[in-house]
């Protein structure tokens, strides 16, 4: 299955469009957004006109972050990037909570929890050939740009913090080796500087080696990037898969239905783009060439620095009728889940595979959900937890640090993991820095060095336990019948 | 020490400095300045901080 789905497509029935008595329509982002549009603690709408350039965007979702709440907002009326209404209502915040990213690929609001990750990995193993239809069955295909027409400025693209450069797509690009018959889908900032012209940053080392195999070739890359798709679309494109896996395969077995794929505006099929998206920008990267990007506030809640970035020339434009316009909402809530429950259930398949006595990982948000990963154990003997952490940098390379708890502290409960740390830390024996073990993307300026932390209890020395309240001592307790009732309301 | 080195730049016509990536300290491009969309040279700074760890 696994095999097959690597390479190329079906061509499959043309799957019906939504109508009575027909097929379900597939799965695209408006079919997600009615899932949750009745609830308004997970979907608002603003009405009003936004200026996405101006910080009415993030302005209005820094102020829901401060009250913590975090829902997925559609705007109606914003502005695109030449200050005119735009044709695309803008959607943003979408993962923004554990029981959304659970509901998107059909698990339930419970499933929420630890496991998360680990049920999230399960569906990598699922993967479903796309298959391919007509451009006139493919809705992102329903209107299409080229020339001059393909115009970069008619998005609502957002500025989202006070030093980025300017308005940033933030979703994800599609390539494909050359001579290969594979997909990698990647989330990659674009940076508009001209109707047809935007400078690109490139973080993950899959796609980097796409850009190297087409520079080494002296040849431009086509690229299609991807503005809205289902939330289960991209939770698939965000694992830890091995060079060769045809994204779109693992795409569809967490969207539990086959990616539909169409032949691309300009390169037919050569290049297929994903036929229920809303938006596809259809452009090339000219090898060698490069501009200036960022700064941009990123994950690490940091500005990353100016730098060179490769250049997407455009060539279409295609969108479906009513078209919605996704961004992210970077270094906040959705942009950290977006990433860390995958990495939560990668590291978790990876230590269970590898030494059988994980027990649960998370990746907090003190960490930025990148950068730091609790790992809890079922430890036997001494060395168990620097196995793991070691298993774990290796596997997830963007790790700076890994610390290392028992059974009995909850990774997903900061306040204990730190209660290992200051009371079952030795730091001459307990700590261990590794040297020059650069991560594909380190922002921080600091070094390569990376942390594992031992905050296990020792087992080769007498020592002392945590308290405990006897748990039957707990069982027995009603609390409803032991306490006395409040006279007069709470006091 | 391999971590990305930065330095800031201060920009000659707004006097705001924003961060830089090392490879563009020497690289002969225009940097853009994020507040005020003035391009100019890494040497046309107001004021470079190019402090980093060791």
């Amino acid at each position: 299955m696994q095999r097959d789905a690597r390479k190329a497509t079906n061509t499959a029935p043309q799957a019906s469009r939504r109508g009575p008595g027909r097929a379900r329509a597939p799965k695209s982002l408006a079919s997600y957004l009615d899932l949750i549009r009745g609830d308004p603690a997970e979907f608002r709408t603003v009405s009003r006109t936004v200026n996405p350039l101006n910080f009415d965007v993030t302005g209005l979702l820094g102020v829901l972050n401060q009250r913590r709440e975090y829902p997925t907002v559609q705007f109606n009326k914003p502005l695109d990037l030449h200050g005119k209404p735009s044709k695309f209502p803008l959607v943003t915040n979408l993962w923004a909570t554990r029981e959304r990213c659970a509901e998107a690929i059909g698990l339930a609001r419970s499933e929420a929890g630890a496991r998360l990750g680990s049920l999230l990995c399960e569906r990598i193993d699922r993967k479903l050939k796309p298959v391919v239809v007509g451009s006139k069955a493919a809705p992102v295909q329903e209107n299409v740009l080229t020339g001059k027409k393909a115009d970069l400025f008619i998005f609502p693209a957002v500025r989202h913090f006070e030093m980025d450069l300017g308005a940033v797509l933030t979703m994800g690009m599609i390539a494909k080796p050359p001579g290969e018959d594979f997909y990698n889908i990647t989330f990659v900032k674009a940076f508009p500087e001209a109707a047809q012209r935007a400078g690109l940053t490139v973080h993950t080392l899959h796609m980097s080696r796409i850009l190297r195999e087409f520079e080494g070739r002296k040849a431009r890359c086509p690229v299609a990037y991807v503005l809205g798709h289902h939330p289960a679309f991209w939770l698939g494109t965000l694992n830890n898969t091995p060079w060769g896996d045809n994204e779109y395969a693992t795409c569809g077995g967490f969207l539990q239905e086959p990616v539909r794929l169409a032949p691309s505006v300009t390169w037919g099929k050569d290049f297929l783009v994903p036929a229920d998206a809303e938006i596809v920008i259809e452009g090339e990267i000219d090898p060698g060439e490069r501009t200036v990007v960022n700064p941009f506030g990123d994950i690490t809640t940091q500005y990353q620095a100016q730098q060179l970035g490769p250049v997407m020339e455009v060539k279409a434009i295609t969108y479906r009728n009513g078209a919605l316009f996704q961004d992210v909402f970077s270094g906040h809530r959705e942009h950290m889940l977006l990433g860390s429950i995958p990495r939560e259930g990668t590291i978790f398949n990876h230590l269970r595979n590898k030494l059988g006595n994980v027990l649960g990982v998370h990746m907090p948000y003190s960490g930025c959900a990148r950068y730091t990963a609790y790992v809890s154990i079922r430890k036997t003997e001494e060395g168990q937890a620097k196995t793991a952490g070691l298993q774990a940098l290796a596997h997830v390379p963007n790790l700076y640090a890994v610390v290392v708890v028992d059974q009995d502290i909850d990774p997903f409960d900061e306040e204990q993991v730190l209660w290992a740390v200051n009371f079952q830390v030795e730091s001459r024996r307990d700590i261990t820095i590794i040297e020059n073990m650069r991560a594909p993307n380190d922002p921080r300026a600091l070094g390569s060095a990376r942390v594992i932390i031992d905050a296990t209890r020792p087992t080769h020395i007498a020592f002392p336990t945590r308290l405990k309240v006897p748990q039957p001592a707990m069982d027995r307790v009603k609390l409803g019948e032991w306490l006395d009732p409040v006279k007069g309301g709470a006091r | 020490m391999t971590g990305m080195r930065l330095w800031w730049s201060t920009c000659p016509k707004c006097l705001k400095a924003f961060v830089v990536a090392w490879e563009l300290r020497h690289a002969k491009r225009k940097l853009i300045c994020p507040f005020c969309d003035h391009r100019y040279l890494p040497e046309q700074s107001a004021a470079v901080d190019e402090r980093h760890a060791d």
